[in-house]
């Protein structure tokens, strides 16, 4: 199902936020209990958060970590993918390493790290590489492995070389799976950002709602909840967006991201 | 073989860095130091109640997602209406990192098991969901035309026909989403707990004992290997004689 016109498309997703608002507030309204304020009491924190100095320098420093160690992981990751896919010998030495990272929660690397970097920027910055690094690698590697081989044969024969061969047949042909990848992958830079920032509990958006949560200002924590929902989805709608006007020609075969930490 | 150099490399160079003396104990213990103490852990009953908190924590949220996940998914890729609605709720709360409703669960559920359980549910149920979703979508219309115009019911179609045949989607959504299970629920445990293995770290850290930071961050790691790969194998003898599958 796909909409024509960025108008129309934006309807269905906007009354989807109209109803959890109304399941919220009828929820709250229902439950009566201090742990669940109405939809309405956090949303008019919103212009107070968002209005505050402070807060928004929070927010600020967070999304820039978050795009460094993003723009860090797919600088590493997709020529390590590109290369695992065209060197089974790469990709021997490699797999094992990343299956056995796979299931190590990321972002509780963070105390570790902590102890060696200190709480600054170093190694929350690490942790979100981490993060992202995984599902990049991966669809780099399955979008450049299921490249037709007589493109490149082709290529070869009519002598390119191999590096241009890599940069000019098998990423082009690989990008769709590559930005599936990305896509997973920005919604994990957003995921593992809150995250560690709600264990170091030192600065960021992650550290604002857990204060919020320790100080019982229950409308800000909401509030604050509601702000890293909209980052989520507005980062990965923008990205959509910029998927489908680089890569029109291909078609989108997961228009949904899922991701966790 | 070769695949077993980078681990093995990383080791020897986190031994080489410990025990040359470039960083001090307490900030990078040795390897064997580490391992040691999580052989012997393995053997200590109060570490053992905190990792059977965790699998309980850990199990009970992966199987309502399974149930959730699967129901939904099915619902929405047989009936059009409750697809409209589904398909823009996903849309945007699929982006959402989940991990930021914690709070609010808390708040609602308590600092017990509740609040966990449900966390690891709302991260769980979306690649299991999906996976269901696209698979059972993706199911030949043929074999399902065939099955109604044998007289099945529209409902035993679904069941014999739709569900089987979306079954290899459904076991990968369902492995995904259990190593992201086991992710969660450590984390959930570390950011307020006052048990599990996620408590186990948070307190180390606290106390500085660097060795038991590494054990429960290990032990972790592990459970999520074991479970994908004894996943990896139910899904196979599950598929066997299915087409494409090994």
């Amino acid at each position: 199902m796909s909409f024509k016109g960025s108008a129309v498309a934006a309807v269905p997703p906007l009354l989807a936020c109209l109803g959890l608002l109304a399941l919220w507030e009828g929820a709250a309204r229902v439950l009566n209990i201090n742990g669940l304020p109405p939809a309405w009491d956090a949303l008019r924190e919103l212009p107070q958060i968002l209005g505050d100095r402070e807060a928004l320098l929070n927010i600020a420093a967070s999304l820039r970590r978050m795009l460094i160690g993003f723009v860090l992981a797919l600088l590493i990751s997709i020529p390590l993918g590109l290369a695992m896919a065209r060197s089974p010998r790469v990709a021997a030495l490699c797999n094992p390493l990343l299956m056995i990272i796979y299931p190590v929660p990321k972002a509780a690397l963070m105390p570790i790290i902590m102890l060696w970097l200190g709480i600054g920027d170093a190694s929350k910055t690490i942790v979100i590489v981490l993060g992202v690094s995984l599902p990049v690698i991966y669809h780099s590697y399955q979008g450049a492995r299921a490249v037709e081989e007589k493109l490149i044969w082709s290529a070869a024969a009519m002598g390119m070389r191999p590096t241009a061969r890599l940069l000019r047949i098998v990423l082009p042909a690989a990008l769709p799976q590559i930005f599936v990848g990305i896509r997973t992958g920005l919604v994990l830079a957003l995921i593992t950002m809150v995250t560690s920032e709600m264990i170091a509990r030192q600065a960021g958006v992650g550290s604002i709602l857990f204060n919020a949560l320790d100080m019982a200002q229950y409308a800000s924590v909401y509030a604050m909840i509601v702000i890293i929902g909209v980052l989520g989805f507005v980062l990965d709608s923008l990205f959509e967006r910029l998927r489908a006007k680089l890569l029109g020609w291909a078609d989108a075969d997961h228009d949904i991201a899922v991701g966790t930490a | 073989m070769l695949g077993l150099l980078p681990p093995a490399g990383l080791i020897a160079l986190w031994h080489c860095i410990a025990s040359a003396g470039w960083a001090p104990a307490a900030l990078l213990p040795l390897p064997s130091a580490v391992f040691a103490r999580l052989l012997e852990q393995l053997h200590n009953p109060v570490f053992l109640q905190h990792a059977a908190t965790t699998l309980f924590r850990l199990f009970a949220g992966f199987g309502i997602a399974v149930v959730l996940g699967v129901l939904l998914g099915v619902a929405a890729a047989s009936n059009r209406r409750f697809e409209a609605l589904l398909r823009p709720l996903l849309r945007v709360l699929a982006p959402v990192p989940k991990i930021a409703l914690y709070p609010a669960l808390v708040l609602i559920l308590g600092f017990e098991h509740a609040s966990k359980v449900a966390l690891v549910v709302a991260d769980a149920v979306f690649p299991i969901l999906l996976a269901t979703y696209q698979g059972a979508a993706s199911v030949e219309p043929k074999l399902v035309w065939s099955a109604r115009a044998a007289g099945a019911s529209p409902r035993r179609t679904l069941l014999t026909v739709v569900v089987p045949a979306a079954l290899p989607a459904i076991l990968t959504g369902c492995r995904i989403g259990l190593v992201i299970s086991s992710i969660v629920v450590f984390l959930a445990e570390m950011l307020t707990s006052t048990d599990g293995l996620g408590h186990l770290l948070v307190y180390a850290s606290r106390s500085f004992q660097t060795v038991d930071m590494f054990v429960p961050l290990i032990s972790v790691a592990l459970i999520g290997l074991l479970l994908n790969a004894a996943f990896n194998a139910l899904q196979k003898r599950l598929l066997a004689g299915f087409p494409g599958e090994g």
